[in-house]
């Protein structure tokens, strides 16, 4: 078949007008969004409470007529805990899939591996996980605390009420390493002491001898970031050695996903600061727990995840209707600046640094629950981006 | 810094940290150590018996049930896993390594699967406190570290003293004149390599109630006690008595004069040094 102008231009325009109806096949259809999360390989207790909010979320802004008159469809996808996996994953729904904005992962690991393939796809990364800080790009959002938000007020109060001499103990990579430098900042400001500093390997079963030198240093605060079952291993032994009889724990990149896990009775009178307390009595969060168990069962661990992927999904509805249009870059303009009613009250996502600023309590383990001490108000995040 | 804390509690911990890693380290001494088997599914193994515990105290039934039970399911699943897979990938170490830590991912994910994967604990049986040294010691640590003394005791005697302990010897020194003899080699083998799963499903057992008990929590265990069975200064299960201590003792000791990064480190490097120093040895006397 000779190439001519005629044939030529009639199999662009029939080309053309299957694009276009493709195209516009899509507007019609759900306004999807992809979520990468860890399903397996070791922190899938944090993937499934992330499911929990953003299914509660997907649901909510679909019973109150979709965004801008659309469905929302969740496309979930297990990154098995594994960075390159979550790229595959994240490549594969910017290209396939073209959803407007991904949610997730859990780890920074995965978050900073993904992180290039989302700015080359123009995709928006919707991160609720607590971290370390210092991500910052105009396609990633941060829908959790970093550690200004969790210590800024932790530490005057655990120096007020219970000394001021401080053991910083965590597992060694960059998340408790920061955690520990903004501490070390604030106890100097506090007129208090760093009284020793020590990080671990993860996978460590006996803490025996850390136990001893932190008993040893004659700490009134052990500052605790060692995440995981590690992190329930340690104080597990230390309650058994005698150690938490003699200072007290602040148990930083807490969750409601912990309790019980220590054993009745043990683990008691550790204080944390969280952007939610699934036991509050105020109306927001109570609601906001009795929705997450009318669909997940009246047991459902209801940790701050819940609450931050739940904020992150709702923050991307209302960005949308903000615009008027349903895009990749209209998520972005949507939700700079953006202000939305969370179930713990007002959340301002930053114009610039793309965190939120969002009200935090501070909590203690009593019993079998996480109970609320004092609530702080909001608390601004030094997110350490422009 | 403050007072070190004393040393008759530090040799008391690392004694107890020596005995649990042997503990451990002992089934893999039968299976890896005295039949070759690369067997990465050890620490699944361990999983399991820690679960076991769980699902029998859950049941009702008590610690002390769970405790006995752990050993023989474990030994049972091991018994399954010999005959279904090892023996018939045992002269191939690479697709034994392959292959049981297939195994291990599978296990992992049954538990997950039916136990969830959040984290579990199992309460001590007794929670009394000895004095020692001023201090007020956990008397559980004492018993696990009796129990670590006594199944390493029992082994040795089951090795060394017994006419059961001759045969697997002699078949594991040289397997076709153990076969010309009459030995049923296929028996004892899958009969060692239940016996060293019932070790790992005692060690889970328990230490369970003093540790967090996770789908993962089999990872830790592993690297640790493949060293103690790859540097063990001598062939046999008494090489691993001393490897255990080896690994175990450097690490509690520097993890209590230093930090445990440096405490792993140390390990670490250790042990490459050692194996490449007595590499040549090794090969030597596997077969």
């Amino acid at each position: 078949m000779p190439l001519t102008r005629r044939r030529t231009i009639a199999t662009l325009a029939a080309g053309s007008a299957a694009l276009a109806s493709g195209r516009s096949l899509a507007r019609n259809g759900p306004v999807k969004v992809g979520a990468v999360l860890e399903f397996s390989g070791g922190l899938e207790l944090f993937g499934q409470q992330a499911r929990l909010g953003l299914e509660l979320a997907a649901a909510e802004i679909n019973a109150a007529g979709g965004i801008l008159g659309r469905p929302v469809e969740l496309l979930f996808e297990d990154n098995k805990t594994d960075p390159k996996t979550a790229v595959e994953k994240a490549s594969r729904l910017i290209a396939r899939d073209e959803v407007v904005a991904i949610c997730g992962p859990i780890t920074s690991s995965a978050r900073d591996a993904m992180a290039p393939t989302m700015a080359r796809g123009r995709t928006p990364l919707l991160y609720a996980t607590n971290y370390e800080g210092g991500a910052c790009d105009r396609y990633l959002f941060v829908f959790n605390t970093v550690p200004n938000q969790e210590l800024a007020r932790l530490l005057p109060y655990l120096a007020r009420t219970r000394g001021s001499r401080f053991y910083c103990f965590g597992a060694d990579y960059v998340w408790p390493q920061k955690m520990f430098a903004q501490a070390e900042k604030l106890v100097a400001g506090l007129g208090g002491t760093i009284v020793g500093k020590e990080l671990t390997p993860f996978g460590v079963k006996e803490f025996a001898p850390v136990v001893r030198r932190i008993e040893a240093s004659g700490a009134d605060v052990l500052l605790f970031a060692l995440p995981g079952a590690d992190g329930i291993t340690f104080i597990r032994q230390a309650e058994d050695l005698g150690l938490l009889k003699k200072l007290t724990v602040g148990f930083l990149g807490f969750s409601e996903a912990y309790l019980g896990a220590f054993g009745p009775g043990k683990g008691q009178d550790m204080y944390v600061a969280v952007p939610f307390v699934a036991s509050a009595e105020a109306t927001g969060p109570k609601e906001f727990v009795a929705r997450i168990r009318a669909r997940a069962g009246q047991d459902a661990v209801v940790s701050h995840y819940v609450m931050t992927h739940w904020l992150a999904l709702t923050a991307l509805a209302r960005a949308l209707e903000k615009v008027g249009r349903i895009d990749r870059e209209a998520v972005v303009e949507g939700l700079e600046g953006l202000t939305l009613e969370a179930p713990t009250g007002p959340v301002t996502i930053g114009a610039k640094d793309h965190h939120v600023t969002l009200a935090m309590f501070l909590a203690k383990t009593q019993g079998d629950r996480l109970v609320t001490v004092e609530a702080l108000g909001p608390i601004a995040p030094e997110s350490g981006c422009g | 810094m403050a007072a070190d804390p004393s040393w008759p509690l530090l040799l008391l911990d690392a004694a107890s940290h020596v005995l649990t890693l042997l503990l451990v380290a002992l089934g893999l001494a039968v299976t890896f150590g005295l039949m070759g088997v690369i067997n990465l599914a050890h620490g699944g193994l361990v999983v399991l018996g820690a679960y076991t515990v769980f699902a029998v105290e859950r049941a009702g039934l008590g610690f002390w049930a769970g405790l006995l039970a752990a050993p023989l399911l474990v030994g049972l699943v091991g018994l399954v896993l010999q005959i279904l897979i090892v023996r018939r990938i045992q002269h191939r170490p690479l697709d034994t390594l392959v292959a049981t830590w297939g195994v291990g991912l599978a296990i992992e994910q049954t538990i997950v699967l039916v136990f969830g994967a959040a984290s579990h604990t199992v309460a001590p049986p007794f929670t009394t406190t000895v004095a020692i040294a001023g201090s007020s010691y956990p008397a559980y640590r004492l018993f696990v570290m009796a129990v670590a003394l006594a199944a390493t005791g029992f082994t040795l005697w089951l090795l060394l003293r017994t006419r059961l302990g001759l045969m697997v010897r002699g078949t594991v020194a040289d397997r076709r004149l153990a076969a010309a003899t009459g030995l049923p080699i296929r028996r004892l083998d899958a009969g060692t390599f239940a016996y060293g799963s019932g070790l790992a499903g005692l060690a889970g057992a328990v230490t369970a109630p003093l540790m967090s008990i996770d789908p993962q929590m089999g990872t830790g265990f592993l690297l640790p006690a493949f060293l103690a069975v790859l540097v063990a200064p001598f062939a046999g299960p008494l090489g691993t008595v001393a490897g255990a201590g080896l690994v175990g003792g450097t690490e509690s000791f520097v993890s209590a004069v230093a930090s445990p990064v440096a405490a792993q480190l140390v390990v670490l490097a250790g042990a490459v040094v050692l194996l490449r120093l007595a590499a040549g040895r090794r090969v030597g006397r596997e077969r």
